[in-house]
């Protein structure tokens, strides 16, 4: 569950954004920047977190009234194996490091809904995090390390589900990889017949949920979803509508179970009673526009 | 028994210490009732009961001869039996606080006649009227099933008496035993920790069942079910019964039973017992409390700028002015940037629960250019209300109503979107 400290939004002085060179870094620093909030976008290129120096360089930059976005990770697609385990975990490290030396006003580390089991339960914040991949236990345990270097009150993670998003390089199955499929090849592939049920979230959203949380000082735990579950073969029906000619839909053998994950985001309702979320179809079509086509 | 009908006493004139000692005039017993408030006995004795329920005042004026009230303590001692009645206040965790039970119990124990029987009547954990310091033979804990707004006609005629003894094989005092024979019904005795469990036990089966209904009332409303077609399937089997606890709600409510499951997990993280289905209870109860709050969220809060809101019903059920754990009270504080307009036929709206939530002179004014309605209480007045009059009210169409005060079928007719738990979305 998510708290506020500021009753009222309320811009933080500064906002230093790692992994700002990432498709949520870029995006939330476009956003924050279009209000004029100050902004330090630090990317690997300006602070290596696998670097040994990290977390002395990292700490150098930060104010004690800063708020810290924690986005830079080595996604799946560039490894699941242990050895990207292990890198993800010696940059949290770095970063828990130099918290640990030069608290900040706020940090918000973004994580994802990895961390929960695939199951038939409804994911709240309630629900036990229990990763079965690599990719979650890294996130589960940098959450973990945030909280032991950051005091309660100014720590806020966000676990984010599936993100919609133009230029989207990870090409994870879902929207965006249904896009790509149809604009390269005018076929969008579903294992099976699509049947699996997931969230996703707009990046727009998702960057506008962490302003939010940033202005308010929010601190606990959220996830970031719709709340609204559409299985695969709706997904691609939706991606495919965007297109002249519409794609062909292409069913193959099923090589996975088949799991569903819904979310019940009441929490970020309670914590953000005004905030509307983008419908899956009116993103869908905007990120389609975004990308030209 | 003895000849001579007892003089029973109350300590804690709460809704069950009043209710109770009510009831136990109304048999023809002699009542002191005690309270340390004086401000609370002052109005009793002025025959304004504190708290609502049906036939309590006129109960009260028609019993008056037989009912006194005080704040001295010491008026107990002509008791032959005494109830502590307080209430036992819990946390948001449903942790009960047994200090101000124990404070009273610290206050009226040595002031009573030495042969009298104290009875706790209080919800207490397993365990605690053992551990109280007066003699096994005059101390008792009796098991209360108060439901709030039938809480006069429970206690006049109660199903069973369960109560918890040090030993049950043991009579009872006579006046104890005169006092429970007049109501007529079986009397259940047992070890002290035997009936503080059982009153959690029957809890427990309330919310077993609760929490089924719940569960497929959800799935009903997203496979196009309606529970309220299956409920009578139900209850006409045996096994299940017309009197159970199936009716679909916002979670557990009311405090007493979310006390139980806590005490139960805290118990059993104790002694190694296993509590997962109650763990499973309590996260659906948190899942349904919000079920207004979604559908609001769903239909209109997610879709519309600046939206107002009409509320019907602020008590915590019908029939009475309680607003503690009131549904309608949860959804009003998270409707804080939104602006509402409120009705109750018992309960004003207080300025401090929101900070742009306005007080309706009568139900249909709460409707007057909503965006959308919900009512939370369904009080008699709402299930009399014309979904048309409703209509032409609002200025949009959505009506969130979870008990389904309103009939489904003419809402719709009247062009209303109706919401009710466990119907199919219309």
């Amino acid at each position: 569950m998510l708290d506020h400290r500021n009753p009222t939004p309320t811009p933080p002085k500064r906002v230093v954004i790692l992994g700002a060179r990432g498709i949520i870094g870029r995006a939330l620093v476009r956003h924050l920047e279009s209000e004029a909030l100050p902004v330090l976008a630090l990317g690997s290129a300006e602070v290596d977190l696998l670097d040994p120096a990290a977390a002395e360089r990292l700490g150098a930059r930060l104010h004690a009234d800063d708020a810290l976005v924690v986005l830079a990770a080595l996604t799946p697609d560039k490894g699941r194996d242990i050895a990207t385990l292990m890198k993800n975990l010696r940059m949290g490290e770095a970063v828990a490091a130099a918290l640990a030396g030069r608290a900040c006003d706020q940090v918000l580390y973004v994580s994802s809904d990895a961390v929960y089991p695939m199951g038939p339960a409804l994911i709240t914040e309630s629900t036990p995090a229990n990763p079965s991949d690599l990719y979650g236990v890294m996130h589960k345990t940098r959450e973990v390390m945030m909280a032991s270097a950051v005091k309660p009150e100014r720590l806020a993670v966000l676990r984010a589900t599936m993100v919609l998003a133009a230029h989207d390089t990870h090409g994870s199955y879902g929207a965006n990889r249904f896009r790509r499929q149809a604009r390269e090849s005018g076929k969008i592939t579903l294992s099976g017949r699509g049947e699996e049920t997931r969230d996703q979230i707009y990046l727009d959203d998702l960057t506008a949920l962490m302003r939010m949380m940033l202005l308010r000082r929010s601190h606990g735990l959220l996830n970031a979803a719709s709340g609204v579950s559409l299985n695969f073969l709706e997904v691609a029906r939706l991606v495919a509508a965007q297109f002249a000619p519409a794609p062909e839909i292409v069913f193959t053998p099923r090589t996975q179970p088949i799991t569903h994950r819904h979310f019940d985001i009441t929490a970020l309702r309670r914590a953000f009673p005004t905030f509307r979320m983008t419908a899956h179809a009116d993103a869908i079509a905007r990120v389609h526009r975004a990308e030209g086509l | 028994m003895s000849a001579v009908p007892p003089v029973v006493g109350y300590a804690g004139m709460t809704h069950l210490g009043l209710n109770s000692a009510v009831a136990a005039a109304e048999r023809g017993f002699a009542v002191v009732c005690f309270d340390p408030g004086r401000d609370c006995i002052a109005a009793l004795a002025r025959g304004e009961p504190t708290v609502s329920e049906p036939d309590l005042a006129e109960l009260m004026a028609k019993n008056a001869e037989r009912l006194s009230f005080t704040s001295e303590a010491s008026a107990l001692r002509r008791c032959a039996v005494v109830y502590i009645s307080p209430d036992v206040p819990t946390d948001d965790g449903g942790t009960s606080d047994l200090g101000p039970l124990t404070a009273l119990i610290a206050a009226v124990e040595p002031v009573l006649a030495a042969e009298a029987s104290m009875v706790v009547l209080s919800q207490v954990p397993p365990g605690f009227t053992r551990g109280l310091a007066r003699a096994e033979g005059q101390r008792f804990y009796q098991v209360e099933t108060l439901i709030f707004g039938r809480a006069i006609e429970r206690a006049l005629h109660p199903e069973r008496f369960i109560l918890g003894c040090a030993d049950p094989a043991q009579p009872l005092p006579p006046a104890l035993a005169s006092f429970l024979g007049s109501f007529g019904c079986p009397i259940l005795r047992m070890r002290y920790e035997s009936a503080e469990l059982c009153k959690i036990a029957i809890n427990f089966f309330l919310v077993a069942s609760v929490s089924a209904a719940n569960s497929l009332a959800e799935l009903c409303e997203r496979i196009g079910a309606d529970w309220s077609e299956i409920m009578p399937a139900l209850r006409l089997d045996k096994r299940i019964g017309e009197h159970a606890y199936i009716a679909p709600g916002l979670g557990i409510a009311g405090g007493n039973l979310e006390r139980d499951l806590a005490t139960f997990v805290r118990m059993g993280a104790e002694t190694g017992a296993e509590t997962g289905v109650v763990l499973a209870w309590q996260a659906n109860s948190r899942h349904r409390r919000f079920w207004a709050l979604r559908r609001l969220h769903e239909t209109v809060l997610a879709r519309q700028s600046d939206p107002l809101i009409g509320v019907l019903g602020l008590a915590y059920k019908e029939n009475t002015h309680s607003t503690k754990n009131s549904p309608a009270l949860a959804l009003i504080a998270e409707l804080r940037p939104f602006r509402l307009r409120a009705f109750d036929p018992a309960v004003k709206v207080d300025p401090d629960w929101h900070p742009a939530l306005a007080q309706a002179s009568d139900p249909l004014d709460a409707c007057k250019d909503a965006d959308a309605v919900v009512i939370m209480t369904p009080w008699q007045a709402f299930k009399a209300l014309e979904p048309a009059a409703i209509a032409k009210a609002m200025a949009g169409r959505v009506v969130i109503d979870p008990f389904g005060a309103l009939d489904g079928k003419a809402a719709a007719s009247a062009g209303l979107e109706h919401h009710r738990l466990g119907a199919p979305r219309r």
